[in-house]
């Protein structure tokens, strides 16, 4: 297989773990930390949602890691084939290259952001 | 064309919690919860909602299309892999809430 190809192969795998990813563990993400905590209802009665994850150290942390960063690949990889889809055709390899920068530094800021929440989360169980 | 707008709004959301995290790990827990309260936020929060979960079932109506599974003579049907893709949606949801929030 041509290493382009292979690429390719390997870019739509990861869109499809993301596909999993998103469909579930990113509702009940969503449900807590943008609906249950804001209006008050179960089960976030007083505490953030983000906090209570966090408490639970590495699996908590790795939970939030494997959720955005999953929902963020697919989101995105998605979005900007859509766009190409909807008449963009000709801006393709630019949208491409937005796309591609957003998941990076999308990725590398919440692995950042978990890693000084939890330090201790690259150390050995 | 709907399935293919699911995308932005589970875009967003990563990008909108993304910005959340990177507050609180910064010491701005306030700013992150106060944006989290936001009224303009939760009703975008309600629709990403509603959107992931137009995502959810599309996919798993997908994976039934494509990948049936064969047991002795009978083959599977797309809304048998929906129906049972949903019990472990809500499973793995209540799961999440146990493990990781209310204990």
């Amino acid at each position: 297989m041509p290493k382009v190809a292979r690429l390719h192969a390997i870019l739509w795998g990861v869109f499809s773990l993301g596909g999993f990813i998103a469909a579930f563990l990113l509702p009940v993400s969503i449900y807590l930390v943008g609906i249950a905590y804001p209006l008050g209802l179960w089960p976030m009665a007083g505490g953030d949602p983000t906090s209570a994850i966090l408490n639970h150290h590495h699996i908590g942390t790795l939970f939030l890691f494997v959720t955005v960063a999953g929902s963020l690949y697919h989101g995105i990889f998605r979005f900007q084939s859509t766009l190409t889809e909807l008449g963009l055709a000709p801006a393709k390899r630019a949208l491409e290259a937005i796309g591609y920068m957003i998941i990076i530094v999308g990725i590398l800021v919440v692995a950042y952001s978990l890693l000084l929440l939890n330090p201790g989360v690259l150390s050995l169980p | 064309m709907i399935r293919e707008w699911t995308s932005f709004f589970v875009a967003v959301f990563s990008l909108i919690y993304i910005y959340e995290l990177s507050l609180f790990a910064s010491g701005a827990k306030d700013s992150a919860l106060a944006l989290m309260r936001n009224p303009g936020i939760i009703a975008f929060n309600v629709l990403a909602l509603l959107f992931t979960l137009y995502h959810a079932f599309t996919w798993f109506y997908l994976i039934g299309k494509v990948q049936p599974i064969k047991m002795g003579k009978t083959t599977s049907k797309p809304w048998q892999a929906l129906l049972v893709n949903i019990a472990l949606l809500l499973i793995i949801s209540y799961a999440v809430i146990q493990i990781l929030v209310l204990r």
